[in-house]
């Protein structure tokens, strides 16, 4: 069984000890909430667990593999973070055309934007979308990537409810099929998850 | 090697999508070297004179205006994360930087100066030796802006701060640079430039990740 196991997980941020000895035990299959108030370390706590910041204390272990050992760790996660990627003047398309160098595959931009409504904007600016439409678009990326981790940073954030349930389903899914779901949030959720870590 | 590739190939699409940005700077340079010889009359000793000092003004001047573009345009959409995040190495990231920074930003200018030139009344065998120079130091120039990119990513669009940092790096390239024989010292100075480069750009991303 794939578990991501946190240990003893401190990290500095400046002079300010951000996170004081995290721990936690996340199975396959499970989701956990990551919960706190602004400014309480959500942020830096999903960038450490998905390497983008290397220094800290304690240990991550991802199927039985420290993450700092781990040089295809990369491969086996995909970080959705506040913000969206996407290059503010250019339209839909020309933007999933960039995704689809970074990513290495083909999109189908149709059958991808239909996930969320969104093919009646293919050909609009991305300056001219709303933030919820904007969001729908990041989330988007967790499509083109089949890893056992994902790592949301507020990813329900100026979604409609419409497209929140979207979203729940797309999580469950992902947890039907043995992978694990880390999202930040600081707001209640309408959502039942197997765990939570506060700050 | 796909990496770099791939790396370098979404920069010069970006490019080539945004092409109203990539013909500014490309505008700013001609519109310079153009208007030279108005200020400075028809005297063609003169002009052969100012002619290379102009051309590493103007080209340093470019470097400055499109610093941005090489890391904090990345940084500033979130785009940063994504690269980070799917490529592993980060001299690949910054190699591919420097390479696409140069082919979008510096041999257009290059590629067009034979014909700037003509407005100087220069000949090929004078152009000639200050487009060898101008290929090497330009590509030390961008090694420098890389790394000045990578180190000042945490500062807001500051230009003006980053300016005051890069052109007195820059000034060695364009002092060698006007002097037709110093192409060996260029070669030198972009090579230290490059492994200088590497280790401070990777410094950069790696505080910006912290």
């Amino acid at each position: 069984m794939k578990k991501l196991s946190i240990n003893e997980l401190k990290c500095f941020r400046g002079e300010s000890l951000v996170l004081k000895g995290i721990s936690a035990e996340i199975n396959e299959g499970e989701t956990y909430l990551i919960k706190g108030s602004n400014g309480s370390g959500k942020t830096t706590l999903l960038r450490v667990l998905s390497s983008l910041i290397k220094n800290y204390n304690g240990t991550i272990l991802f199927d039985d593999k420290d993450i700092k050992d781990d040089l295809k760790f990369f491969q086996k996660f995909s970080f959705i973070g506040q913000k969206n990627a996407l290059k503010e003047n250019l339209s839909v398309s020309k933007n999933l055309k960039l995704w689809e160098i970074l990513f290495g595959k083909k999109i189908d931009v149709n059958s991808l934007l239909q996930k969320y409504n969104l093919n009646t904007v293919i050909d609009k600016d991305i300056s001219s979308l709303s933030d919820g439409q904007k969001k729908c678009l990041s989330l988007l990326k967790l499509k083109l990537c089949s890893v056992p981790i994902w790592y949301l940073d507020e990813p329900f954030v100026f979604l409609d409810s419409k497209n929140r349930s979207i979203l729940v389903n797309e999580i469950e899914s992902h947890n039907q099929s043995g992978g694990i779901a880390i999202i930040t949030t600081n707001t209640e959720l309408d959502y039942k998850s197997d765990g939570e870590i506060i700050l | 090697m796909k990496s770099l590739y791939d790396l370098i190939n979404r920069d010069l699409k970006i490019a080539f999508f945004t092409s109203s940005n990539f013909l500014f700077t490309g505008s700013f340079y001609i519109l310079v070297v153009v208007l030279i010889p108005f200020i400075f009359g028809s005297d063609s000793e003169q002009l052969r004179v100012i002619f290379k000092g102009i051309i590493w003004i103007s080209i340093s001047l470019s470097i400055l205006l499109t610093l941005e573009r090489i890391f904090y345009s990345d940084y500033e959409d979130g785009s940063l994360d994504l690269i980070l995040q799917r490529y592993n190495s980060l001299e690949i990231i910054i190699c591919a930087k420097f390479i696409a920074h140069w082919i979008i930003n510096c041999l257009p200018l290059i590629v067009i100066l034979p014909f700037l030139s003509l407005l100087f009344q220069l000949s090929f065998s004078d152009i000639f030796p200050i487009l060898i120079n101008l290929v090497i130091g330009s590509t030390g120039m961008v090694f420098v802006a890389t790394f000045v990119s990578a180190l000042t990513l945490g500062a807001k669009r500051t230009i003006f701060l980053k300016g005051i940092i890069l052109i007195p790096l820059l000034v060695p390239f364009i002092i060698f640079g006007v002097d037709p024989h110093s192409w060996p010292i260029l070669i030198a100075l972009s090579m230290m430039s490059f492994v200088i480069s590497i280790y401070a750009s990777s410094y950069g991303l790696r505080l910006y990740g912290e």
